[in-house]
């Protein structure tokens, strides 16, 4: 104790040590590590308080997935409720290879040893190994399958490696579009809980096959599939393919058919796969999109399908009062089951080669021939050319028209003098040269500009045409260069030359002139409280009405349609008022040029209180073929509207139980 | 000190055997579990015996005017059981003629083993039945178990002498069916049922043009097409299907029949090939 107190008293140079309470260079060390400490909290707090939300974002992207499931898509019905497109229901047998992980890893060690043991210098890399493992365990699989359904499948090592490097978190499929008697068998022989699991997907379904396939459209592959109600729109998302309208109703309202999809959010391991017996962070349940009830008249468009045939052309039937559309038909279509899942190449070019892409009845523009003459009779009335008691010239079966002679190839012989009922049922053409004539040219174009025979129509398709003509000078200077000649008058007045029209906008126009109106907007959207469509009335007297409607009448009854006047096609207690029309085109086909035909007949019915208004064209499809309004594309007209009214007769007992949309 | 570590030595003796337990390989932990079931299904056999001679002792108790009146009405019911069986045999035998004629394949063909039901074990878990027939009788796991009612549900287990069944109310059991007159396949499967409630079941997949509710059920058959069972028998009545949000299907609920839960009696459909 005393050498201690002896060593205290050296160093402090004192005898007594004392003790000083306060040194200032402590003093200074407690601000430093005050300071460091401060540093340190506000450091921590900075961290926690305003970098806090950044560190939760970077923890969920790393730690979640996404999965997007697409909805349905809605299904599209016919006016009366039947369904025309659906969804069907896809059987798969998927594996989920997050529940496989240590079966892999387990493989991988076992395959490894095993090359090691047997000495081979060729190792194979981890990659290489992995793969084997990978394969060897779904293969184990997939013979549980084989087994189970009598099959032979192996592993496509290429599909799976892909599987595992893009959609990790989905289920691996091993066999899609399971038959029912084979999903039925899986149902009961697969363990309840297993890596192995029966999966449901859908696809489009067309009931109908062919039937308004051009109408209905299809759909594509949609891998863009998005959610705005599942969140986690910052993560990594795997989705599942979806499907999008490419043609038809289904692009026209793909908006409105498109189901809401749906999906997860999942937590996951560092590698990516899902964590087991986790449930998901968030579960949004796909929702179907929703349904369209078309104007179609399922059971008019099998009609009018069925009597078109074999025969390339198109068949449009509209609701007069209100403009929907019962019928819309182009041959030759396609099958829209074969679209489901998907179209293969072989199918793509039988449609290619066979011409079944265009839907001839919207996209189609085609000289109008005779039908064109109920426009022109109109025009000459209100222009005041044609009086309907007068005859306006003597049709001896020729006539001389600048320099070169014009036939009318109505007449087996000569009409002579005949007044416009008689002209528009015997489809004279000299009477109609001459109304051209007297007329001019510009006010049957501008007439046929009053009936929106120039523009689309609007219809709710895609790919309506914009090749429509009304022609006048100005078209003729603009397009040719060149003047415009009388000969080129006479030819429109009959529907010919330059005068370009759909079948659509034709059964627009006889609908029109149904209702004694000018423009008919045709709708494809079935509105059971659709008011009645008023336009701008055409303006005839009430005797120059009935003189063109009888002129329609007679056609049917003794004129260029009375192939029509048979029992076949008569209709007890209604009228049919139509008009046939040929029209020529030359053509080269197979190296051999010539003329071939377009047969028209536009119609309406009853004649006196208008219901449907129909437009048909047949196109020839052999040069030189003889081909005729009224004897190949009235029968389908008469035909369609035949049914119709039978359809409307039938006792409320016998008739198809509306289908209720739920 | 002493003292307190003997009483925690029952936790640190619980504490090892389970340490143990999860180090035994899976080998050992199977073949003991199996072990026990052999070595207690003595012990419930027996009791199952002695709970039929309780019963035969107990009728013996009845006079002999009830037993003269039991005896005449199972006379009857056998007369008309034999009337029953003679007719299937015929009708098979049509069945047999027609399916030849058109060529059609014929249903997987099976032996009838009944067996006493030995125990019940229902929780919320899974529903199971012990019969008194196991490796000794040929039992498959996978045979189908029938009832009068309908289905019982599938071998999960045999052992030498027992097997268990899983009931058709068990989570583990799902079956194809189809509503009685569609031929459209469904999948059904066990609920989670209460220990002691009325067993129910789910299904799935159905089509949206079939309808059932509470008062107007539905009678659930299987399809035969799974080729675990045949086709026909009842499974339960639908008591209410909804469509799901995708609008692909709907779902729906099976009330299943409540003499599940009193069985005295199965009978196992054995395979004649095995699948």
């Amino acid at each position: 104790m005393a050498s201690d107190d002896h060593n205290l008293a050296d160093r402090s140079g004192k005898l007594f040590e004392s003790h000083k309470g306060y040194d200032p260079r402590v003093v200074f060390f407690y601000f430093i590590t005050a300071g460091l400490l401060l540093l340190l909290g506000g450091g921590l707090a900075y961290q926690q308080l305003f970098r806090g939300d950044l560190y939760h974002d970077r923890e969920r992207a790393q730690n979640q997935r996404r999965i997007l499931v697409p909805g349905p898509r809605g299904n599209i019905y016919d006016r009366h409720g039947e369904l025309l497109v659906g969804n069907r229901p896809r059987f798969a047998v998927v594996l989920y290879l997050d529940e496989l992980r240590s079966r892999f890893r387990t493989e991988f060690i076992r395959i490894r040893k095993n090359y090691r043991e047997s000495d081979d210098k060729e190792l194979p890399t981890a990659d290489q190994l992995w793969t084997l493992a990978r394969v060897s365990v779904v293969q184990s699989y997939l013979e549980q399958i084989n087994a189970i359904l009598g099959r032979d499948l192996k592993v496509d090592a290429g599909r799976l490696n892909k599987h595992f490097a893009r959609d990790l978190l989905l289920p691996y499929p091993l066999i899609e579009d399971l038959p029912p008697a084979d999903y039925a068998r899986l149902i009961e022989r697969l363990p309840v809980v297993s890596p192995l699991q029966l999966y449901t997907s859908n696809t489009r379904d067309y009931p109908h096959a062919s039937t308004a396939s051009h109408t209905l459209g299809f759909v594509g592959i949609n891998e863009d599939v998005e959610s705005d109600n599942l969140s986690g729109s910052d993560l990594k998302t795997f989705k599942m393919r979806g499907s999008i309208g490419r043609d038809g109703l289904e692009f026209k309202f793909d908006d409105l058919l498109q189901g809401e999809a749906g999906g997860s959010v999942f937590r996951v391991d560092p590698l990516g796969y899902r964590l087991r017996d986790t449930k998901a962070v968030e579960t949004l349940l796909p929702v179907q999109g929703k349904n369209l009830v078309t104007s179609i008249d399922l059971d008019l468009q099998l009609t009018a399908e069925q009597a078109i045939g074999d025969q390339v052309g198109a068949a449009v039937a509209i609701d007069v009062r209100t403009g929907e559309v019962l019928v819309l038909a182009s041959k030759p279509d396609y099958d829209l089951a074969k679209f489901a899942p998907r179209l293969s190449h072989a199918e793509a070019a039988d449609i290619t080669a066979r011409g079944a892409w265009t839907n001839l009845a919207i996209s189609g523009a085609f000289p109008p021939g005779s039908t064109f003459k109920i426009l022109t009779s109109i025009a000459g009335m209100r222009a005041g050319v044609i009086d309907p008691a007068e005859p306006l010239d003597n049709c001896q079966g020729t006539v001389r028209i600048g320099n070169r002679p014009f036939v009318c190839n109505n007449a087996r012989g000569r009409h002579g003098e005949i007044l416009l009922p008689g002209a528009i049922a015997q489809s004279c053409d000299i009477y109609y040269f001459a109304a051209g004539r007297l007329m001019t040219h510009e006010r049957l174009a501008a007439e046929g500009r009053r009936f929106h025979l120039h523009e689309r129509t609007g219809i709710e398709l895609p790919n309506e045409t914009r090749r429509m003509i009304m022609p006048d000078s100005d078209y003729k200077e603009r397009v040719f260069g060149e003047k415009w000649f009388p000969g080129d008058t006479a030819n429109a007045s009959i529907g010919q030359g330059y005068v370009l029209v759909s079948p659509l906008q034709m059964a627009c126009f006889a609908a029109s002139v149904a209702r004694n109106e000018v423009h008919t907007p045709p709708t494809l959207v079935h509105r059971p409280d659709a008011p009645t469509l008023k336009t701008e009335s055409i303006g005839l007297t009430p005797a120059q009405r009935s003189a063109l409607v009888e002129g329609m009448v007679l056609t049917v009854t003794e004129g260029t349609a009375k192939a029509l006047n048979i029992d076949q096609f008569k209709i007890p207690g209604v009228r049919l008022a139509g008009k046939t029309g040929t029209a020529q085109k030359v053509v080269t086909k197979d190296g051999k040029t010539g003329i071939i035909n377009y047969a028209w007949f536009i119609c309406f019915a009853p004649a006196d209180n208008p219901e449907i208004a129909m437009a048909v064209m047949i196109e020839g499809d052999t040069i030189g073929e003889e081909f005729g309004g009224g004897r190949n594309a009235g029968p389908v007209a008469a035909t369609v509207i035949k049914k119709y009214f039978e359809n409307k007769n039938r006792p409320a007992d016998q008739k198809i139980t509306p289908f209720k949309v739920e | 000190m002493p003292k307190r570590l003997d009483q925690a030595r029952p936790f640190l003796t619980l504490g090892l055997v389970v340490a143990a337990w999860l180090i035994v390989p899976t080998v050992i932990k199977t073949f003991t579990r199996a072990s026990f079931f052999e070595l207690t299904a003595p012990v419930s056999v027996a009791a199952s015996y002695a709970r039929d001679l309780q019963e035969y002792w107990s009728l013996r108790l009845r006079s002999n005017s009830e037993l003269i009146e039991a005896g005449r009405d199972l006379a009857r019911l056998n007369a008309s059981y034999d009337l029953a069986v003679q007719q299937n045999v015929e009708m098979q035998g049509e069945i047999a003629r027609l399916e030849a004629i058109l060529r059609l394949p014929s249903y997987t063909g099976y032996r009838s083993e009944h067996a006493r039901v030995v125990r019940r074990d229902f929780s919320g878990w899974w529903q199971r039945l012990t019969i008194r027939k196991g490796k000794n009788f040929n039992l498959i796991v996978g045979s189908p178990v029938v009832f009068s009612g309908g289905v019982v549900g599938r071998v999960s287990e045999v052992f030498a002498y027992t097997a268990t069944v899983d009931l058709i109310s068990s989570q583990t059991v799902r079956l194809a069916a189809v509503v009685e007159g569609d031929i459209r396949p469904i999948s059904y499967q066990g609920g989670l049922n209460p220990t002691f409630g009325s067993a129910g079941g789910v299904i799935e997949f159905v089509p949206l043009d079939i309808f059932a509710s509470a008062s107007a059920t539905k009678r659930l058959v299987t399809s035969g097409l799974g080729g675990v069972f045949p086709p026909g028998l009842t499974i339960g009545s639908v008591i209410k299907v909804e469509p799901s949000t995708d609008g692909l299907f709907k779902s729906g609920e099976v009330k299943l029949d409540d003499r599940l839960a009193a069985l005295t009696e199965v009978t196992v459909l054995v395979p004649l090939e095995s699948y």
